[in-house]
């Protein structure tokens, strides 16, 4: 990998060769050295990471045709789909992108942050294989009954709604795989720290991966506790399901695996902080009190769904949003610090040290390693921190409830900021793992700026029409042939017309990242040493 | 212009360093204060959406 890349001035520190000598508890014959980065990678791990994250790609890309879909629908000049298939593309592109995508990429994440940051072996190639395999017939058993029409139930699926049984068993399916790889890495880090393959505490990167983890594993225990009922219910075996009960514990499940987005983000960027310009982290104490922050308060901020829900008391809507939630928010607010600050300190010591943001000007925003995680951070922070914690406050919840303006904000978190920093990290993760070149580096380099740019249009059409009050998840806000005049100020068609343009702009940098990964992967040239510098 | 450390090399260190080290980021700062100035305005008008919307009296 390049990145270690070259510095300004083209000086790349030492590397050991490929056939050097690997530290750790590596079987023999089982791992490698990566040329560029020095990282020591296990051979069974890379395997697994690779087939995640080609599923994380796939996934990807099937949630990216449903997401224009339903951007073009919006858009009320275009209107593309009919009202059942609109309906049926919104379930299948929140569970492709916020699950299924999100959730592949981020075992993989946790496979990289185990062994290959550790130095470590992976705890069980069985238990990956299963997690893998459980995970893969899952996601495809929702995505057939979604398309299949027998699953129009949305991303929440809220109960009285009911989908074909299988589909529930899907989601159960997938989950159990999910929880299986993240028992595999927390294995890991145990026969790593039993093996003493690293010195001292784990590195930040995996502390973050760790925080992530323990979040998934609360929040999958979530998903149990409500989709075991649910997918009984659909089978006839319990009578009814409580709708306060459900949306109470749905969102146990549905916002913390957000949170573990975030922390697996947050690692992300710090590891990209590391890998393209060499930045360290400033104070370690600080930067893992953040991370203990998320795993304490971070799921309290699910109680922001049910802000206008008659099942809960004003008191537990106030203390669940506000107080608490803050100290989830100040650890945002601490990454959201130390991450560009650490990006700074490192560009100033390697001489861009004019004026206050000549650091910045300096940066390699030609490395789409680098320009896609500082976006992400831009983005996760000014638009997605900004609206969330602004949307996220009782009085202010009840008049964006339900409205355009939700979607607005965590288009901004999860795919400006998630997304855009997974697929930064995969401008490594190919050359690093896989050992191919990226072919269309051209195109490469400029995929952030595209992708950036049209989730921006994306979040800010969607925020504006939902400050008139256009409400999300809504095929015909014209409400053509009603009775009675209804509708909304003439003005949301403007706002309306830049979600259609942004989601155009934005799956085309979705197609200028998935061909050249599906290019580097099948395609690339092979790597034998140094990957060619961004 | 100064070398750049390999990844593998940084992620080891910081794990067997954990003390603070002095830094200077008065850009990252600014950019904070900025983050900050936006928040507060940004917050304040949707107060006052709310107060247009919802009388008291």
């Amino acid at each position: 990998m390049t990145t270690m890349d070259p510095t300004v001035d083209g000086a790349v520190a030492e590397t050991p060769a490929e056939t050097a000598e690997p530290k750790g508890n590596h079987l023999p014959g089982l791992s490698r050295i990566c040329g560029t980065t020095g990282f020591t990678v296990d051979l069974t791990a890379q395997k697994f990471i690779q087939l995640n994250a080609v599923a994380a790609v796939v996934c990807l890309l099937i949630g990216g045709v449903a997401a224009l879909l339903v951007a073009l629908t919006r858009w009320p000049a275009v209107h593309l789909l009919p009202a059942e298939w609109y309906y049926r593309m919104v379930t299948l592109h929140g569970l492709s992108m916020l699950i299924l995508w999100i959730i592949f990429f981020e075992i993989a994440v946790l496979y990289f942050a185990g062994t290959v940051l550790l130095k470590s072996r992976l705890a069980s190639a069985t238990a990956a294989w299963i997690s893998f395999i459980m995970m893969v017939v899952g996601g495809g058993m929702v995505a057939a009954m979604v398309l299949t029409g027998k699953a129009d139930v949305m991303f929440t699926s809220y109960a009285p709604l009911k989908a074909h049984q299988l589909y529930y068993l899907g989601v159960i399916l997938f989950a159990v795989g999910t929880l299986i790889g993240v028992i595999n890495f927390f294995a890991t880090i145990y026969i790593a720290k039993r093996d003493k393959t690293y010195k001292g505490s784990v590195p930040l990167v995996v502390f973050g991966a760790i925080t992530a983890g323990i979040i998934a594993v609360a929040t999958l225990l979530h998903g149990a506790a409500i989709y075991i009922p649910t997918w009984l219910w659909a089978l006839g075996v319990i009578p009814n399901m409580d709708p306060a009960v459900y949306r109470l514990v749905f969102w146990g499940l549905g916002h913390p695996s957000q949170q573990i987005n975030v922390a697996a983000m947050v690692s992300v960027w710090y590891l990209l902080s590391a890998i393209t310009v060499g930045g360290k982290v400033l104070n370690q104490g600080v930067s893992r009190v953040a991370f203990l922050f998320y795993i304490l308060f971070i799921n309290l901020a699910s109680a922001h769904h049910l802000l206008v829900d008659p099942g809960v008391s004003a008191g537990w809507k106030i203390w669940n949003t506000s107080y608490a939630m803050y100290l989830a928010v100040l650890a945002s607010m601490i990454h959201g610090y130390t991450v560009p600050a650490s990006v700074e300190v490192a560009l100033r010591k390697q001489g861009h040290d004019k004026g206050l943001f000549g650091w910045l000007g300096a940066a390699p925003w030609g490395n789409p390693g680098f320009s896609g995680f500082f976006l992400s951070l831009l983005i996760f922070g000014f638009i997605g921190g900004i609206t969330g914690v602004t949307l996220g406050t009782e009085q202010i919840n009840i008049i964006a409830h339900n409205t355009l303006r939700i979607p607005g904000h965590f288009h901004s978190t999860v795919v400006g900021g998630t997304t855009l920093a997974f697929m930064a990290v995969t401008y490594y993760v190919v050359p690093l793992i896989f050992r191919r070149e990226f072919p269309l580096r051209a195109i490469c380099k400029l995929q952030p700026f595209v992708f950036a740019l049209g989730i921006a249009m994306v979040s800010f059409g969607m925020s504006f029409a939902g400050s008139y009050g256009v409400s999300r998840r809504h095929w015909d806000i014209e409400f053509t042939g009603a009775t009675h005049a209804a509708g909304y100020d003439a003005s949301v068609h403007v706002w309306l017309a830049m979600v259609g343009i942004g989601g155009i702009v934005a799956f085309t940098g979705l197609l200028m990242y998935v061909l050249p990964v599906v290019g580097a992967v099948f395609f690339g040239k092979k790597i034998d040493g140094k990957m060619t510098p961004w | 212009m100064a070398k750049q450390e390999k990844a593998a090399d940084v992620i080891e260190k910081e794990s067997e360093h954990h003390g603070d080290e002095a830094h200077k980021a008065p850009g990252t700062f600014v950019l904070t204060l900025i983050l900050l100035v936006s928040f507060a305005v940004y917050y304040f008008a949707n107060w006052k959406a709310l107060a247009d919307v919802w009388h008291v009296r």
